[in-house]
């Protein structure tokens, strides 16, 4: 490991295997990726392509009586997440990582009014009195937009954008220096979407928070995020800088995504979806994990290694052709 | 050219233990035969309810619905039959609009079977080929629906309603629970299908990108009623409404280099309970001002252009 | 940036999926979801409920057939032989009065199943229809069903059934109304709840669209989707329900001794718990292993039934 790879969060070849029935489900293989201090990586898939395993595998919340087997390394600052004892598990959930919930309507406690969900993991971490606690939840809810005069009520008084809010204020009370956001917005309409976007960027960019941000939609990801990772069937097949992602994306996976959605900007008579669905994750494939709905598959992906390949620094693509045959 | 369908001062009030929810509010629009009209709005503005009014799983409060020239607003149990022959529905949620313990072919033969128009024998053929029209296997015709993907549910749902050869169907957000690459698919689907059989469908959706793909004309729902309403190109050429901007403005877009000024709505939705006058979206809109504070009307721009927005002169020019 | 050329890892995957589907326990993908057959495979492979089944049937039979194969008569007193523990000659010992427990036991099956099974059957019918009027049609119907259903429910169930027997007498066919009329509210607010559920699902508008008459869409597609969290809760019934009659015997509110029901057996043998426990343990034990049965098929039968349980 180089200097430059001492990133202060990395995942290195995380592997997740779900058991059902008696079958095994491959959910995650393979999975490396590393971010720096104060950056934001978008994690792009669609449903069923591991996306979220990922997030809990790396908070260690992954449901237990269904996993098989979780291999690989999660390196928060330099220690093994998979390796922790429940103490310092403890420690780091919520104060050094924490997790913003697709939907704001689970992730609150309905009996509890939202200030005293927020002072209470402050509390838990921090050991201060209750009036330093509350203040710094009142805080928080100031900064992301809501009134101290609605701090003392209870979620279900708050509408679906005001609560993901509060989940927002949640997950940033302790300062965490990475948080994970699990497709924060798509419970949301899309005028409240733009809304927490630009919230969670300016939070993140004042309190210099790294973030993973888990989400289907490209659009969000062009809107906040510095790099990419696209993941299909639990691999990551295409990595790189914002730029470079979606400026050339190269893997045909990545390039069927932008084709198939509909552009504001252009005309045309019918999408290109990709045609097919997604390999059936219980079985292990020989080969490219796209092939059977590649546009440009030939004999040479049946034996396809799976190794990535750097078309330019730091950007990657699991696929033979790239570098080869691509611009 | 005479429209299919024309919908006059529609309106349906919902009781609720607040007071009355103004769910769809005073809408007209019509929409003519082989073309689609999008309905676009965030979740309450009543854009469903429409939708389902118009078919009628919801009676109307007030205003009529014309269809091929007859008053349809109210039907009897035989007009009813008559009347669902043609127009029909498809739903959001491809998990919750089929019967989970009906096998694909039970849920597509149905309507067919209901209508006691065919023999089984046709029935089972015509089974086999809407299966094939839609693209759906004929190997998962003894299939549960919880056995298939999500595209695959939609295409039953979507074969279901073609069953009788409807000439309308509402489309209630038909791909917003569906993956992109999929979500392309169906829509492909659709577009095939209205060149085939010549269909006219309502299309209701939140997003901004499919609407503008599928649709020839445009109507923008806030609060049960409708604040723009114009051809397609028209809308995204010229957004005229504060409402349908900050709609455009807010979409998220994949090019990473278009430096889009985005108009941040203050606030949220209100409720739809009893909403009063004024305008509906006075309360969130950046431009509003002392006159907002009345009812808005409809009012034609420019041809073929409609506005509730009594700003909206002042806006065109901005 | 990390390094991402990262290999497949040597070995450490094999393929172990046997289905092809890879979704069902062990049953052949073949067999549809519903159907007779698939519940009757879904059932057959769990262990639970084999063990279930095959308690519940030698319960069953040897009851049946306990006056041919039983040594003694369930009520034939030896004053010779009392409070004898358990020995060759009376595998379970006998009680206070001399009496083989084996054979009481064995005879006494018959009560806790004939009550567990009746009396839940009676507030299963009763309890379906009047929560499926109410689900279904709602408004006054339901408000003024819910809140007579209210009243029953205001009490535990034990205590209404003690007040039941202590109004009508005790017997086996009291014992079967006092606890029928006690689980019906139980029944019919599931059911409703069920019926509630439904009729705003998706595929119930789409059945309206189709011109589907309101009594197919009633018997096609609510009923199917709402029995079976019924049949669930008849087999929890029976197990409940055949522990409270053991409780009302045990009360001396249910069947009468000498009849050998289980729970008028531990009441009479209660006093010697200490010197003699296998007296009060062995009863004990056949109670517990009936009830567990039943919440085993319970569960099974949940799983079977319910095709999106493995989603």
């Amino acid at each position: 490991m180089t200097e430059k790879n001492e990133a202060f969060f990395e995942i290195q070849n995380l592997t997740v295997e779900y058991h059902s029935g008696n079958a095994i489900i491959h959910a995650v293989n393979d999975v490396s990726l590393s971010l720096s201090q104060g950056e934001t990586l978008g994690l792009v898939g669609e449903t069923g392509a591991g996306k979220t395993t990922i997030a809990r595998a790396i908070l260690r919340i992954l449901p237990e009586h269904s996993v098989e087997s979780v291999s690989g390394k999660v390196m928060f600052e330099g220690k093994d997440i998979l390796e922790m004892n429940a103490r310092d598990l403890h420690d780091l959930r919520g104060r050094d990582i924490s997790m913003i919930f697709q939907d704001p309507m689970t992730a609150l406690n309905p009996v509890k009014t939202v200030i005293s969900q927020i002072a209470e993991g402050y509390k838990l971490h921090h050991g201060c009195p209750q009036a330093e606690a509350n203040e710094r939840a009142i805080k928080m809810l100031e900064m992301v937009g809501i009134g101290a005069n609605r701090a003392y009520e209870y979620p279900h008084q708050f509408s679906g954008g005001m609560k993901q809010r509060v989940v927002i204020a949640l997950a940033l009370a302790c300062s965490p220096k990475l948080l994970l956001a699990d497709e924060p917005t798509t419970a949301l309409d899309v005028t409240i979407q733009a809304q927490v976007l630009d919230l969670i960027k300016d939070l993140r960019d004042e309190l210099g928070t790294a973030m993973i941000l888990i989400t289907h939609d490209l659009g969000v990801v062009a809107d906040i995020c510095d790099k990419v990772a696209v993941i299909y069937a639990g691999r990551i097949i295409e990595s790189g800088t914002k730029e470079d992602v979606f400026d050339h994306p190269a893997h045909p996976y990545t390039q069927g995504l932008f084709a198939a959605l509909p552009d504001l900007e252009k005309e045309v008579e019918r999408l290109s979806p990709i045609e097919g669905l997604p390999p059936d994750p219980s079985v292990i494939r020989k080969g490219c994990d796209f092939m059977e709905r590649c546009p440009h598959r030939c004999d040479r992906c049946t034996s396809f290694d799976n190794n990535m390949v750097e078309l330019s620094t730091g950007h990657f693509s699991r696929c033979y052709r790239t570098g080869n045959e691509e611009a | 050219m005479a429209a299919l369908l024309e919908v006059r001062n529609l309106k349906k009030y919902f009781k609720s233990p607040g007071g009355t929810v103004h769910a769809v509010d005073d809408v007209s629009f019509e929409i003519e035969e082989g073309k689609t009209v999008g309905l676009v709005g965030e979740s309450g503005c009543g854009k469903s309810t429409l939708g389902r009014t118009l078919i009628h799983l919801n009676e109307s409060t007030e205003g009529t619905i014309v269809y091929k020239g007859k008053d349809v607003t109210h039907l009897n149990k035989k007009e009813m039959v008559a009347f669902r022959r043609e127009v029909q529905m498809i739903f959001q949620d491809p998990f919750s609009s089929l019967d989970p313990r009906q096998t694909v072919s039970d849920i597509i033969k149905e309507p067919m079977l209901l209508s006691k128009s065919m023999s089984k024998a046709k029935v089972e053929e015509r089974t086999e080929e809407l299966m094939d029209t839609v693209g759906v296997e004929k190997r998962l015709r003894m299939s549960y629906p919880h056995e298939l993907d999500g595209g695959r549910r939609q295409r039953v749902g979507i074969a279901r309603a073609l069953a009788l050869n409807p000439k309308f169907i509402v489309c209630d957000e038909p791909v917003s629970a569906l993956d992109v690459s999929i979500q392309a698919q169906i829509l492909n689907l659709l577009m095939d299908l209205q060149e085939q059989m010549g269909l006219t469908y309502l299309f209701i959706t939140h997003d901004m990108s499919v609407v503008k793909h599928i649709s020839n004309q445009i109507c923008v729902m806030y609060l049960g009623q409708m604040v723009e309403k114009c051809d397609r190109n028209e809308l995204f050429a010229h957004p005229t409404h504060p409402y349908t901007r900050a709609l455009l403005s807010a979409i998220p877009t994949t090019d990473i280099h278009a430096k889009k000024e985005r108009i941040l709505l203050k606030g949220e939705i209100k409720s739809p309970i009893d909403p009063g006058e004024e305008c509906r979206f006075c309360s969130r809109c950046i431009y509003a001002k002392e006159e907002c504070k009345k009812a808005q009307s409809l009012t034609e721009i420019s041809p073929g252009h409609f506005v509730a927005c009594c700003r909206a002169k002042e806006l065109t020019d901005t | 940036m990390a390094d991402h050329t990262h290999n497949k890892k040597g070995g450490g995957h094999h393929h172990r999926g046997h289905g092809k589907k890879g979704k069902r326990h062990h049953i052949d993908p073949g067999i549809k979801p519903g159907s007779a057959k698939y519940i009757w495979a879904s059932i057959s492979h769990n262990k639970g409920a084999i063990f279930g089944m095959v308690f519940l049937t030698a319960m069953i039979v040897l009851s049946l057939l306990s006056p041919v194969i039983c040594r003694y008569n369930y009520a034939a007193t030896d004053f010779e032989m009392m409070k004898s523990w358990p020995s060759i000659k009376h595998l379970f010992g006998t009680d206070d009065l001399g009496r083989d427990i084996l054979s009481r036991v064995l005879y006494g099956a018959r009560y806790t199943l004939i009550i567990g099974i009746l009396s839940t059957l009676l507030s299963a019918v009763l309890g379906i229809l009047l929560g499926a009027c109410a689900g279904y049609f709602g408004g006054v119907i339901d408000a003024a069903l819910m809140r007579f259903l209210d009243i029953f429910q205001a009490f535990p169930s034990l205590v209404l059934a003690m007040a039941f027997c202590a109004v009508f007498g005790t017997g086996i066919d009291k014992c079967i109304y006092a606890l029928g009329i006690t689980g019906i509210p139980g029944f019919a607010r599931l059911m409703r709840a069920n019926i509630l559920r439904i009729r705003n699902t998706e595929y119930i508008e789409a059945a309206t669209t189709i011109n589907c008459p309101t009594w197919k869409i009633i018997l096609q597609h609510i009923i199917p989707n709402a029995v079976s969290p019924v049949i669930v809760e008849i087999a929890m019934g029976i197990s409940r329900n055949g522990l409270a009659s053991s409780s009302l015997s045990f009360l001396g509110l249910g069947v009468q001794e000498p009849r050998p029901e289980w729970g008028a057996m531990l009441a009479s043998t209660r006093n010697y718990i200490r010197d003699y426990p296998y007296m009060v343990i062995i009863p004990g034990i056949f109670i517990v292993f009936t009830v567990l049965s039943f919440n085993l098929l319970g569960d099974a039968f949940r799983d079977a039934l319910d095709p999106n349980f493995r989603d």
